[in-house]
């Protein structure tokens, strides 16, 4: 592990071990808020808010936590930073918070968080597991971003709210309902095992 | 003996620490969040009532809340009522805008509702749906009107429905009855009186 470059470190988040394309992490949520692009990018900037931070202060910590507690205080850590992050946007996003309503406190058990804190951050020093958090939060949020441009796009005819196909298109409104979200993500994580195996089978 | 005091300690010194954190998170915050949430209601309250410049809680009880909307002068133009439906997934949250006499609805708005999208959710537009509610005659009970089977103009006490999207056009409308008949009721029984001058 400690022989990976700092950019190795940090790219794995985006391909190989992509949260939501890989590692099948954080289910959830990606499903259930990728219905607008906007709704994807707050949650995105939400959970890496909470997985930049938790990481810090896990890997920070990591030597005074007895093992037997460890999960215990890995959640109080990371429900402090979700809290923070929830009541923040409360107070100044009061939209964005009222469109992802329970999601945000559901950060607290999305599993990337408390993988890369019980995985990575527990066991690695607080520069690695820094730059393990944000090659995570990049990919989580690119990971997102797709999901959520491909269904604003078919279900609604927008994106980021703006209309980008012409009145002629009838919105499929079945992709900003929760199978839409299932067919989306069903592809994408199709597309990038085909795209893995192609460049395994040239090298 | 050592280590379950490690362990005692370290749980309840970060326990601490984050409680002290959220304490002054919430300080820092919740002036904020509440008056947000006072101005989504304010500015309902007079995007219900026409001409309306301030807004006065006069009536409250679960789901069922009266305001009074006044110009600059003070004069009372209408009551507004923020109420529930029984929506197809969960609650509607909406207001609507009564004249001070509760004869007439002004408008109708949708604060919060979870209809499918596509279908239900249209009663959040004002084309396919809200804009029905302007002006009806609320001294009878409401109805609804199928605008695919019923081409003739709309009665004073009509309202059309949504196509495809039925239960959530009738949710409403019973939700609106209901409310009428409460706010009648509670005006009889003088439960909520109008502040200020009657200037309609």
């Amino acid at each position: 592990m400690a022989t990976r470059t700092s950019w190795e470190e940090f790219s794995k988040g985006l391909w190989l071990d992509n949260p939501v394309s890989r590692q099948l992490l954080g289910m959830c949520s990606t499903l259930a808020i990728t219905n607008a692009v906007i709704n994807g990018i707050a949650m995105g900037l939400a959970v890496s808010f909470v997985l930049i931070c938790s990481s810090l202060l896990v890997s920070l910590v990591r030597k005074f936590i007895p093992n037997q507690v460890r999960i215990a205080s890995y959640i109080v850590i990371i429900a402090s930073f979700v809290t923070i992050a929830d009541r923040f946007m409360a107070a100044y996003f009061p939209p964005l918070s009222k469109a992802l309503g329970p999601y945000v406190p559901l950060i607290v058990v999305n599993c990337i968080i408390l993988g890369r804190a019980e995985a990575f951050a527990s066991k690695s020093t607080v520069a690695r597991s820094l730059i393990d958090a944000l090659g995570m939060s990049v990919g989580y949020i690119v990971a997102l971003l797709i999901l959520s441009s491909v269904r604003e796009i078919l279900g609604s005819g927008t994106i980021l709210g703006y209309r980008v196909l012409g009145t002629w298109f009838e919105p499929w409104i079945i992709m900003i309902l929760p199978p839409g979200a299932f067919i989306t993500l069903g592809i994408l994580i199709a597309v990038a095992f085909q795209i893995e195996r192609k460049v395994k089978q040239r090298s | 003996m050592r280590l379950y005091r490690r362990m005692l300690i370290v749980l309840s010194s970060i326990g601490l620490v984050s409680g002290a954190l959220l304490m002054s998170v919430n300080i820092f915050t919740k002036d904020r969040i509440a008056s947000n949430r006072q101005k989504e209601i304010e500015e309902a309250v007079i995007k219900v009532i026409p001409g309306a410049k301030s807004s006065l809680r006069i009536y409250e009880e679960k789901d069922f809340t009266v305001y009074q909307g006044q110009d600059e002068q003070g004069n009372v133009l209408g009551i507004a009522i923020n109420t529930a439906a029984g929506g197809f997934q969960d609650k509607i949250f909406y207001i609507f805008g009564l004249n001070a006499q509760l004869t007439k609805i002004n408008s109708l708005f949708v604060l919060d509702q979870k209809e499918t999208p596509g279908l239900g959710a249209k009663i959040t537009s004002a084309e396919a749906f809200l804009q029905f509610w302007e002006g009806r005659d609320a001294s009878q009970p409401l109805a609804l009107r199928k605008p695919a089977v019923k081409k003739d103009a709309l009665a004073p006490n009509e309202v059309n429905t949504i196509t495809g999207a039925t239960i959530s056009s009738r949710a409403m409308l019973t939700s609106v009855n209901a409310a009428l008949e409460r706010i009648k009721k509670l005006k009889q029984e003088g439960k909520f009186s109008i502040e200020g001058s009657n200037g309609d």
